[in-house]
């Protein structure tokens, strides 16, 4: 289980199960270019593993207003 | 993945440049970009006083950074809008990095004009973004020209100007076609205006922003979901994932060979005279933000 706090809605949830990066943002409706994904302080790449237990920030980076 | 320039493990892909970059080498790749903007379009030098526009999120913040780092001669100014769920938290990281980064920044609170932006958007029929906008443009002009500023530097970034330029040809507007452009030249009453963070993607803002340690507000406007922009830049970020690199060709390929068809039209269509009231640049007798001004302190 990956445990995700979205921004700015700074709302979290929890999936069950991702194998990568990539495969985290396509579960959340995200596409890499368009979101920070942040863990332990620094930035993930889309092609990087994620682990069971991870605790990751997904930020919105697009402006609205 | 790995840096591209220095083969560690990199910590942004970058698929528009086809690469990927570790933290040092996307700080210097974001360097070079901005200092490319300004150079190629001759935007201010080392001896230009240049007020940035500041207000908080990560565009104006990444801008106001880069451009002390690069050793610019730089204020900032805050317009606090007066919107009770949004300024406050605005205007606090403005300060905030701009006291750490010992940029002088200045403030303006619409309220205290009598514009508080939650009293006008009840007030005013038109959208609020519009007036909102309109507002902030006065007010950042009249302090460069108050203030003896030479440039007004905003932080719009690609994702912002090829919107923009989506919208204007989608409307075949040809007036704002004319003169969309990283750089706006004084004339008229009106300062110095430029773009230099026109070659970052906001992906690419936020993370500098993120790489620099520069806190930054993402809370977005409460009044911003009628906004049109942001479904010209979905639109476009989805071509720009099938073709990576799009944006920047469509932006670039439009200062080359586009605007210059639209320019003969754009300048003779306007005639731009100083306002009756209070002698700012308008096309209208009374410029918008005195009849705004008029509106919102007329009781009746």
């Amino acid at each position: 289980m990956i445990t995700v706090r979205l921004e700015p809605e700074n709302r979290e949830l929890t999936i069950d199960r991702a194998a990568t990066v990539t495969q985290l943002l396509h579960k959340l409706g995200r596409k890499p270019g368009r979101a920070l994904v942040i863990r332990d302080g620094g930035l993930l790449t889309p092609d990087l593993n994620l682990k069971y237990g991870d605790h990751v920030i997904v930020r919105d980076v697009g402006s609205k207003g | 993945m790995k840096c591209k320039r220095c083969q560690i493990p990199a910590v942004v892909a970058l698929p528009s440049h086809h690469t990927a970059f570790c933290k040092d080498c996307f700080l210097v790749f974001a360097r070079r970009l901005v200092e490319r903007a300004i150079k190629e379009h001759s935007m201010f030098t080392f001896d230009d006083r240049i007020l940035v526009a500041i207000s908080g999120g990560k565009d104006s913040l990444a801008l106001s950074w880069q451009l002390k780092d690069l050793g610019y001669n730089i204020e900032g100014l805050h317009i606090d809008l007066g919107i009770p769920e949004s300024s406050p938290i605005a205007r606090a990281y403005a300060e905030r990095f701009c006291a750490v980064s010992e940029i002088p920044l200045h403030v303006i609170e619409t309220a205290k004009l009598g514009l508080a932006m939650c009293d006008v958007k009840r007030r005013v029929k038109r959208p609020i973004c519009s007036v909102c906008g309109q507002t902030k443009r006065y007010l950042f002009n009249k302090f460069a020209q108050e203030n003896g500023f030479t440039v007004l530097a905003t932080g719009h970034n690609l994702d912002d100007e090829t919107s923009r330029l989506f919208a204007n040809v989608m409307r075949w507007d040809v007036e704002f076609l004319s003169d969309q452009g990283p750089v706006m030249h004084a004339e008229k009453g009106f300062a110095k205006k430029v773009k230099p963070l026109f070659r970052l993607t906001e992906f690419e803002t936020a993370n500098l922003c993120f790489l620099a340690g520069i806190d930054y507000g993402y809370a977005p406007c409460p009044y911003s979901s009628k906004a049109s922009f942001p479904i010209y830049k979905n639109l476009l970020a989805d071509l720009e994932d099938i073709q990576p690199g799009r944006k920047i060709r469509f932006y670039d390929g439009f200062l080359k060979d586009g605007r210059q068809g639209f320019a003969p039209r754009g300048e003779t269509s306007v005639d731009i005279q100083p306002c009756t009231t209070c002698g700012y640049p308008t096309s209208a007798g009374e410029c918008g933000f005195c009849r705004l001004t008029a509106l919102m302190n007329d009781e009746g």
